[in-house]
């Protein structure tokens, strides 16, 4: 929707836009306030201000949370290839079948279930399915097969996958509606595999919504809790550490420290991924229009 | 006209659930053969051409390319070219990628590629725009690009479905002569699929007749528009008068037809027909003349029929009566000129010659 209507007074698109920088604000201003405390010696709520880095340096001299942090890259590392091929794959399914509505609802599905609930159902499933394959491993004499499910790495990656995969559909899908199936068949009409036809002319025109997936997989990532908490096993992730530290101690202005840093590359890679889409959305939109109606 | 097929379709049978888009069609076209489906939409003559394409599998029925059974090969298999209606070209390469594409992929080496795509360009009038990307081309730039990178395949058989349906009318006519130059030029067989009549009757040198998933009749150009055999393709095809009546007397040269209030005289071109049968009729409105009650010229004409006019439309360069028969039943007739004295709710005579009036297979 478009703020601007050429018949309105000027004062009246003014306010729309100072309502839209209200709102923004309101929403940011904690977040750009604890940026702002990050960076004074005296810590929150001193009467002066003296501007340092120290807590930064504290941040990245503190073993556990770089540690985590390497768990963290290494948990969105492994999601990223299985959750975007499933993702893509989803997106596809949904623009070729005539069944739209039944695709969407199972594949959100697990954004309508509170994450305690999916995360303790995951659990229980882990367990139950570790007895079977402790089970299989008896039986069978192969015992490599009673660990596979014990809480770990897969595990949390699983976890990860579930709470993914409805947001890396979306977005693939939405930039996915403006490709025109035609092409394929043109691709597939000059020669091409299925296989090239989706590298060489499908997938240059998707790109931007594969990337913004990946973009948005690494940040999820580091932005759960609940379920990487209790499928993990023994290794502590980014958010773990940075919230158990917050529950022992209090806020401390390292605290501060690593909330701005993870709320600022958020933002960043946020800002990023919508302005790269809405500039490639807008561009292919042109593209696809003319086009479709050359004469237009 | 060549006598070998190119393509043989036989008992196409394709369904959507419980709808037929394709009722056992059988089709024979030849090589080197021009060759255009004509029809409503959904009528199914995309779906023909996709079946031929590979890219629908029919439910039964088998298509024969070139003598040789294509039913199991997909389209990348199969020795046609698709041309598509909506372009369908590669929006992220350049002209010259997009022509190329096909050669690419076949593995042939760069120089033959660049030296074909160079003489392709040539060909369809593309010169000198080969680093433009699509969306920098003009609607029938971007069809030449299309006709070009299906036709560098050097394939037997180049389908085109509603090839011309997104250019404005000029750029059609031109593209329609541009069309049948290049079809002679190549020699191959050109399959093509439109709704358009007056695209059909340019390019074609036979047209089939499809709606409602079956080949309703087939024939020249001439043949279809002059003389159809069913009222469908009657209907269909110009701008055609159909009325229905019934036997009332015939001999070798002449049939009495009831059209209701009216009894007209129509030419029995070996009709097989019986006293008392329903029939349709059909003329075309250019081979009806208008005339005042009082005029003259309905004098000695063959036959002719009373009428009141109730619409009088300029359509540049022609005049479209519309006139209401006694038996209520709307007669269009075309004018080239605008004729002396008749004006709007004006009674006047219909005429025209035993020959025009034809009697149509329902």
């Amino acid at each position: 929707m478009s703020l601007r209507d050429d018949f309105q007074p000027r004062w009246k698109l003014a306010l729309k836009w100072g309502w839209l920088a209200f709102a923004v604000f309101i929403l940011m201003a904690p977040t750009f306030y604890t940026v702002y405390i990050s960076f004074n010696e005296l810590g929150f709520g001193a009467k002066y201000y003296i501007f340092t880095f120290q807590w930064y340096e504290s941040v990245f001299s503190d073993r556990q949370l770089l540690g985590a942090l390497g768990w963290t890259m290494l948990l969105a590392l492994i999601t990223l290839p299985i959750v975007i091929p499933f993702g893509l794959l989803s997106a596809k399914l949904y623009k070729q079948s005539s069944k739209k509505v039944w695709i969407v609802f199972v594949l959100l599905s697990p954004l309508f279930v509170p994450a305690d609930i999916l995360a303790s159902a995951l659990l229980v499933f882990f367990k139950n399915l570790n007895k079977v394959f402790t089970f299989i491993a008896d039986f069978t004499g192969i015992y490599a097969l009673e660990s596979w499910f014990d809480l770990g790495i897969m595990t949390a990656v699983i976890g990860l996958i579930v709470y993914t995969l409805p947001y890396v559909f979306v977005v693939i899908m939405i930039t996915m509606a403006r490709y025109r199936n035609e092409q394929t068949e043109a691709a597939r009409d000059l020669g091409a595999s299925a296989w090239r036809a989706f590298w060489e002319i499908e997938f240059p025109q998707i790109r931007a919504g594969v990337f913004s997936a990946c973009a948005f997989v690494v940040i999820l990532t580091f932005n759960e809790y609940t379920r990487t908490s209790l499928l993990k096993g023994g290794f502590d992730t980014f958010t773990s550490v940075l919230i158990s530290q917050m529950l022992n101690t209090g806020m401390s202005e390292e605290s501060y420290a690593m909330a701005s840093i993870v709320s600022l590359v958020a933002i960043l890679i946020v800002s990023s991924i919508l302005i790269f889409t809405a500039l490639r959305t807008e561009e292919m939109e042109k593209v696809t229009r003319i086009v479709k109606e050359p004469n237009k | 006209m060549p006598n070998k097929n190119s393509i043989e379709v036989r008992n196409l049978v394709k369904t959507y659930g419980d709808v037929y888009a394709l009722k056992n069609v059988d089709l024979d076209i030849a090589d080197g053969e021009y060759f255009v489906l004509l029809g409503p939409s959904g009528g199914g003559k995309t779906t023909l051409l996709r079946s031929i394409g590979g890219f629908i599998r029919p439910d039964s029925g088998t298509v024969q390319i070139k003598g040789k059974n294509v039913d199991n090969l997909p389209p990348d298999k199969r020795p046609t070219s698709m041309v598509f209606q909506g372009f369908a070209l590669f929006p992220h390469m350049s002209v010259y990628e997009n022509i190329g594409y096909g050669l690419k992929l076949k593995s042939i080496e760069k120089g033959i590629i660049h030296d074909k795509v160079i003489k392709m360009m040539d060909l369809v009038g593309l010169s000198g725009l080969s680093d433009r990307k699509p969306h920098e081309l003009s609607g029938g730039q971007q069809q030449r690009v299309q006709l070009a990178r299906a036709l560098i395949l050097e394939n037997d058989v180049l389908l085109l479905d509603e090839p011309l349906s997104a250019l404005d009318a000029q750029l059609r006519k031109d593209m329609c002569i541009e069309l049948k130059r290049l079809q002679k030029t190549v020699g191959i067989s050109f399959v093509h699929v439109t709704h358009n009549q007056e695209e059909a009757m340019s390019v074609a040198d036979r047209i089939a007749i499809i709606a409602d998933g079956e080949m309703v009749e087939q024939g020249s150009p001439k043949e279809i528009y002059s003389n159809p055999k069913k009222k469908f393709t009657a209907e269909f095809i110009g701008e055609k008068n159909i009325l229905n009546g019934v036997v009332i007397d015939f001999n070798k040269s002449k049939i009495l037809v009831n059209i209701e209030k009216d009894e007209i005289e129509v030419a029995n071109n070996n009709y097989t027909i019986a006293k008392n049968q329903e029939i349709s009729l059909s003329i075309k409105s250019e081979s009806i003349q208008i005339s005042k009650v009082s005029s003259s010229k309905t004098q000695g004409a063959k036959n002719s029929i009373r009428g009141k006019v109730t619409e009088i439309t300029f359509l540049g360069q022609f005049i479209r009566y519309l006139v209401l028969l006694s038996n209520n039943q709307e007669i269009q007739v075309r004018s080239n000129n605008e004729v002396e004295g008749v004006s709007l709710n004006d009674q006047i005579n219909l005429t025209w010659s035993l020959d025009d009036f034809l009697i149509h297979e329902s």
